[in-house]
């Protein structure tokens, strides 16, 4: 099943203006309406082969298993196990990577996956990776940190508000590669046509509020490849401190699994 | 190392390294800042550390907890911020607690412990917020030295509009033809989003590429026709 013609897919990683290496790498594949998005951290260099084994691995994964049930028609939780599956794979390469090789040691990653199939998009992560959606104009993050900051909000020990003045924005509290297994947030939405889906890593979020993101989400909907180099280009011009990586999904039309007079229902009736 | 300097009338009493979780500031012998001091309260504030965080909660003090003049129920601690404890300050010291400045490799640490952080006071529930906004304070907007940028519509739709070009990004046009001007650190650009028709300036069109906009550029989108003005 090619999803190309219901989705649009475009995305961009950048150095920033700081850092010296790019530690993010970014995977996405239009034909099988799969992005993946990682932020590797740890020792010189180490962070790119971890962020770089993360997509690599999850991404190959996913299409070797889809080759194997070409038109089956499968129930959503399919998705949830092959995204676990997958990540889980990658966890345990990444990890033993990082404790057989001393150049490796310590390395880790974030990692953030949409998968769509069958008007529905699974999304699946680890760290502090975002996943946003825009519908209807509006913003919304589907992902929750895993961050050390995320937390002390939610003790209450600060507020949202102060979150900007925290100091631990650079502390994730999951990531792959760091311990021999992995626990994964796995979500499922339908996808709706219109839907803007937009994957980053924190060069973006920490360097341009979310206000401004949705501001170019809504200007520049209809051209996705202007969006993805226009949120770098806002991430540099705020100062580009970290590495930036932005991936942005439109759905154009609804993408049913099963074709004919069921799928056309079924269309219909979302 | 965090550390507090302890003063009064300007003369220091005293160094403090904050290197316990909890650490508390009052009258009671027991306080890890022990201030005998009609002034201040039992356990009058504490300083939680959290990550990089030092976090300063004021523990329902009779007179008051004061950063930098202000009240303060809870906030996070900057670097050379003072804090006002009765007739006593504490000059907060952190070089890694900068604003803006705090943009270290990311770290794995481990999730946090529950147990050892009891914060008292009432309204310690827990913000039941999906998403929080992490962006740095400074990129609110971006640093302009020019002026400010507006469009005025002197032909089409826009005809006698004024649009003032404050936000990162302004679209323009719908129908034919839309674009964006963005606000830049160096200039106002205006770039195609969609449709066939590029934008034109001065009667010439821009193509694809982003177009670095002069005072008095007279710019034509879709069917709108506009003068930007740098005021």
């Amino acid at each position: 099943m090619k999803l190309k013609h219901a989705l649009t897919i475009s995305s961009a990683s950048d150095a920033g203006l700081v850092r010296n290496f790019n530690e993010d790498s970014v995977v996405a594949d239009d034909d099988f309406g799969l992005v993946v998005l990682a932020d590797g951290m740890g020792g010189y260099k180490a962070g790119d082969v971890a962020s770089g084994m993360a997509t690599m691995i999850i991404g190959n994964e996913l299409k070797e298993k889809f080759a194997k049930n070409v038109g089956k028609s499968n129930g959503v939780d399919l998705e949830t196990a092959m995204l676990r599956d997958a990540v889980s794979r990658a966890n345990q390469a990444i990890y033993h990577a990082a404790h057989n090789k001393t150049q490796f040691q310590g390395m880790g990653t974030t990692v953030v996956i949409t998968l769509f199939r069958d008007n529905v998009v699974t999304i699946a992560h680890a760290g502090d990776s975002r996943l946003y959606r825009l519908r209807n104009d509006k913003l919304e993050q589907l992902t929750i940190d895993h961050s050390l900051l995320q937390e002390q909000v939610q003790l209450g020990l600060i507020s949202a508000e102060d979150a900007r003045v925290s100091h631990n924005r650079n502390l994730v509290t999951r990531a792959l590669g760091v311990n021999q297994t992995i626990a994964v947030d796995i979500r499922q939405e339908r996808a709706l046509p219109g839907d803007i889906y937009l994957l980053c890593s924190d060069g973006l979020n920490d360097m341009v509020d979310d206000m401004d993101i949705e501001l170019a989400m809504v200007a520049i909907k209809e051209n996705i490849p202007l969006l993805v180099q226009q949120l770098v280009t806002m991430a540099n011009d705020n100062g580009g401190h970290d590495n930036i990586s932005v991936a942005a999904i439109k759905v154009e039309k609804p993408f049913p699994l099963r074709t004919g007079f069921f799928a056309r229902w079924f269309g219909a009736a979302s | 190392m965090a550390k507090l300097v302890l003063s009064m009338n300007g003369s220091v009493l005293g160094n403090y390294f904050l290197e316990k979780e909890r650490f508390t500031i009052g009258r009671k012998p027991v306080c890890d800042i022990h201030i005998n001091d009609q002034g201040v309260s039992k356990e009058h504030a504490v300083i939680l550390t959290v990550g990089n965080d030092q976090i300063l909660e004021d523990m329902e003090s009779t007179n008051g907890t004061h950063v930098n003049g202000q009240v303060v129920k809870r906030q996070i601690l900057q670097n050379g911020d003072v804090i006002e404890v009765g007739r006593y300050r504490l000059k907060y010291v952190n070089q890694k607690a900068m604003p803006d400045m705090d943009f270290d490799k990311t770290l794995m640490i481990p999730a946090f412990d529950r147990t050892k952080l009891k914060v008292v006071g009432e309204d310690n529930v827990g913000e039941d917020t999906a998403s929080i906004s992490t962006a740095v304070s400074n990129a609110r907007n971006v640093k302009t030295v020019f002026p400010l940028g507006v469009v005025r519509g002197i032909g089409g739709g826009v005809m006698g509009c004024e649009i003032e070009l404050v936000r990162a990004i302004t679209p323009l046009g719908k129908i034919g033809g839309s674009a964006i001007i963005t606000r830049r650190p160096g200039g106002y650009f205006i770039t195609h989003v969609a449709g066939k028709k590029y934008p034109i300036v001065n009667g010439k069109s821009i193509g694809t590429q982003p177009y670095a906009l002069d005072n008095l550029d007279q710019i034509e989108v879709g069917m709108d026709k506009l003068q930007f003005h740098l005021q």
